[in-house]
């Protein structure tokens, strides 16, 4: 049963990506009337950050990258703030503060998002050069742009996550030549085993694309021919345009030091509340619980991401209406799960990487398709599925690798009830 | 309230949507439509805003012919939601839209008139009077000719609509079976009310598996046995729902765990498994490999629709013969396709009688159990009950 409700201090999102639009949607779903004061430093409609591979490699046009329309938005009767990123949230007197103001709020939804990050990459000697990075649109710009110079032929993604992965098709769909160095013996990082990991660089070899495995990138110099690139197995290359793709760091910076707890993001409960009552956080700067370790973790999908926007925004909603919050709310946990295809190659994942002592794993391998189970033994004896790899050789929506990836996800999901 | 119930429902999912078209793909009905899962939220959505009454809602979704794709060529199947990166739940999507419809005057009655199952009469009710198939003497939780009402039950078998009807003589060898493996079972013959949802009636439905859920507590069952995943399902929820403690198992697994084995010997050659999409996570699968006493992963499985979900039949009748071809051509010349739900066997021997193919037609109780299903006599009387001395009272009850 919905109940209007209103409050002196409006409800504050900040951040206005996927977790924040849910948590609008889920504010108005549930009844709250009052005022919904959102902090974007975009000054597009939200994007899918899913959405910006696809872009950048020419299979999405820029309009399609928005999941939401104008009129959708504008439905959850929103105050957006124009003036400036947040540069602190104060919880003690439930204050944010902007360049250019401070504002009140009476319960706040920090749904700021994760920036990419360039560990390790030693930049260009002499040069201002700032290799492509993939995450939001502005960043999918400017790799669509240098992806489609003329003079651009050779692409070097550094990196052998998801993120470089779609950059690695995104070059691929520009027909460039393609190289991929990745620290680990495999690609895939923390989300393959080996097994699923060899298959899946057997396609990318088939598609053309060279892989420089366990070795990263030494020193990078501008010459005439392009950016030379010394690996650090003594190898070189020359490339016109090198990508980044080591991780993401959650966006918390305007948080102060001790005023919530953090971990590498803000640890939250499982109806998304900080350490602050008054605080909630959903998406990538949420550390909320992995359902298989039971740990405090960020698990960085979109799906995740929607649930615990929409959980943050329910919760709050029942809390300043004055209703008990219910248990249909809660959200217990979630685990991770990744899908991905590179011109065809398909790979999905769910669960748990980790093969501990009481873990062992059993590998199918059929004419297209490679799976990987990681079975646990629980301590009243009996097994359960607590992550799966499958690597397919062709990309065929509806087919057989996606149904068993739905099946295993939902085997590992019934298994952490 | 505004114009559409269900436009939270709506919202919630275009909240969750990437709109990155993988489901379009996975899907007849959404290449048809040329529309993603999200796309059918925002259009239902679309069609409310700035609409002044439901008439114009009505009009607007009416002349959305992508939508009305959308909506009534889905076979529930979840091959959209298994594609989909995000997971998202096209089942609840669907269901959803399906009750505007419904409310809306959108789906025409001669599509669910006879499987409405929370009445009197219905398809399967009306076949089972019409050719004499009844379990009052098996239902002993109810006062009958038989018997008194016993409380006293442990085990409520639950065969599901199709077997019940068209498999009368192996619903009553395998209730023999269960009943033997326990101390006194009963026999819940209603319906899970999965046509109900389809057609819209989805608050009809619950209230139905919310009965079942009433009975079953009162017969004293502690287990229920489902020979369908979908049957099992829903009465999972109705039964928490309610509060009835009832653990819901598989037929498959009731067997397997107590011991049971087959009859007599799996037939020789491919056994190609049909699982049903009612077994999100493949449970039902395992269970009935493991009480085959098959490998799950020798077999061949294919997975999605036979065609009979979602009633799509009623809108296009030709999509149920597509589907159950497509996945049918999966099992080689002399297979012995083996299904998990009764409707999936009923719907291949369907589409088998008009298409034949070199492949053997089982539900995997077949298999295990002496008593056959005899389609061709099914098909007959299921066509003869039209003509005749019911012929009348038949169109006048599903008029």
């Amino acid at each position: 049963m919905k109940q209007a409700t209103t409050t002196s201090a409006p409800v504050a999102i900040v951040g206005f990506g996927t977790a924040g639009v849910n948590a609008a949607i889920a504010l108005r779903n549930s009844g709250y009337e009052g005022v919904i004061r959102v902090f974007s430093n975009i000054e597009t409609l939200p994007y899918s950050p899913i959405l910006t591979s696809y872009y950048a490699g020419g299979e999405k046009s820029y309009d399609e990258c928005f999941p939401w329309s104008y009129d959708e938005i504008a439905e959850l009767n929103l105050d957006v703030v124009e003036d400036g990123p947040v540069t602190k949230l104060d919880p003690a007197d439930h204050v944010i503060s902007t360049a250019n103001g401070t504002y009140e709020y009476s319960k706040c939804i920090v749904a700021t998002g994760a920036t990419p990050m360039c560990w390790g990459f030693p930049g260009v000697d002499n040069d201002d050069y700032q290799p492509l990075v993939l995450r939001s649109m502005d960043d999918a710009e400017r790799l669509k742009t240098a992806l489609e110079n003329p003079s651009c032929k050779r692409l070097l993604v550094s990196g052998a996550s998801m993120v470089a992965l779609k950059t690695l098709e995104a070059g691929l769909n520009h027909n460039l030549e393609c190289t991929l160095v990745g620290i680990n013996p495999h690609v895939l990082d923390f989300n393959a085993l080996p097994e699923a990991a060899i298959r899946f660089e057997k396609g990318l070899r088939a598609k053309g694309v060279t892989l420089k495995l366990g070795q990263k990138i030494e020193s990078v110099i501008r010459t005439d021919e392009g950016l030379a690139v010394t690996f650090s197995t003594g190898e070189t290359g020359v490339y016109d345009e090198i990508s980044v793709a080591h991780g993401m760091k959650s966006n918390i910076d305007f948080i102060e030091p001790g005023s919530l707890e953090v971990d590498r993001a803000l640890v939250v409960d499982e109806f998304m509340r900080t350490s602050d009552p008054d605080v909630y956080a959903a998406g990538d700067v949420a550390q909320g619980t992995e359902l298989i370790s039971g740990e405090k973790r960020i698990v960085g999908i979109w799906k995740n991401a929607a649930l615990q926007g929409a959980c943050a925004g329910q919760a709050i909603a029942c809390e300043l209406s004055g209703t008990e919050v219910p248990e249909s709310c809660k959200l217990p946990g979630s685990i991770s799960t990744n899908t991905i295809a590179v011109n065809g190659t398909l790979f999905i994942s769910a669960g748990t990487m980790d093969v501990t002592e009481n873990r062992t794993v059993e590998v199918r391998e059929s004419e297209d398709m490679t799976v990987v189970y990681i079975f646990e033994e629980t301590q009243r004896g009996e097994r359960r599925l607590v992550g799966f790899n499958i690597t397919c050789d062709h990309d065929e929506p509806g087919g057989r690798a996606y149904d068993i990836g739905a099946m295993l996800t939902l085997r590992i999901e019934a298994g952490c009830r | 309230m505004g114009l559409l119930q269900c436009a939270d429902t709506y919202r919630t999912f275009s909240g969750q949507c990437t709109e990155c078209g993988h489901c379009t793909g996975a899907c007849e009905s959404l290449i048809a439509a040329n529309m993603t899962l999200g796309d059918i939220a925002k259009s239902m959505l679309a069609a409310e805003r700035g609409a002044h009454d439901t008439d114009e809602v009505r009009t607007r979704i009416a002349q959305n012919q992508q939508l009305i794709q959308a909506v009534r060529g889905c076979f529930f199947c979840t091959s959209c939601k298994n594609t989909c990166f995000a997971h998202n739940d096209v089942c609840d999507l669907i269901y959803h839209a399906r009750i505007d419809f419904q409310n809306l005057g959108l789906i025409e009655r001669e599509a669910w008139s006879s499987v409405l199952v929370d009445q009197e009469w219905d398809i399967f009710t009306a076949y089972r009077a019409i050719h004499g198939i009844g379990y009052a003497d098996l239902t002993r939780h109810v006062q009958n000719d038989h018997h008194e009402a016993q409380h006293d039950c442990d085990v409520a078998f639950f065969p599901g609509c199709s077997l019940a009807a068209y498999g009368p003589e192996l619903t009553r060898e395998i209730f023999e079976a269960v009943d033997g493996l326990c101390d006194k079972a009963t026999m819940i013959d209603h319906c899970c009310g999965s046509s109900l949802k389809s057609a819209g009636f989805f608050d009809r439905a619950e209230a139905l598996c919310e009965n079942n859920a009433a009975e079953i507590a009162q017969s004293g069952a502690k287990t229920l046995v489902c020979v369908c995943p979908g049957c099992a399902n829903d009465m999972k929820v109705a039964l928490a729902r309610k509060g009835v403690e009832v653990e819901v198992e598989s037929l498959a697994s009731y067997l397997g765990k107590r011991g049971f084995t087959p009859k007599h010997p799996m037939p020789e050659g491919t056994l190609c498994l049909s699982k049903s999409c009612q077994d999100r996570d493949g449970t039902y699968l395992r269970e009935t490999c493991a009480v085959l006493g098959i490998d799950p992963d020798t077999p061949s499985i294919f997975h999605g629709c036979c065609g009979a979900g979602g009633a799509v039949s009623a809108f296009k009748p030709e999509r149920q013969a597509q589907q159950a071809d497509s996945k049918l051509s999966f099992a080689p010349d002399g297979a012995t396709v083996v299904t998990m739900c009764p409707t999936c066997t009923y719907t291949y021997a369907y589409r088998l009688m008009s298409a034949p193919r070199n492949v053997v037609n089982k539900h995997y109780t077949e298999l295990m159990f002496d008593n056959q299903f005899d389609w061709n006599l099914v098909f007959a009387q299921l066509g003869g009950m039209w003509y005749g001395e019911y012929g009348a009272w038949l169109a006048s009850v599903f008029a």
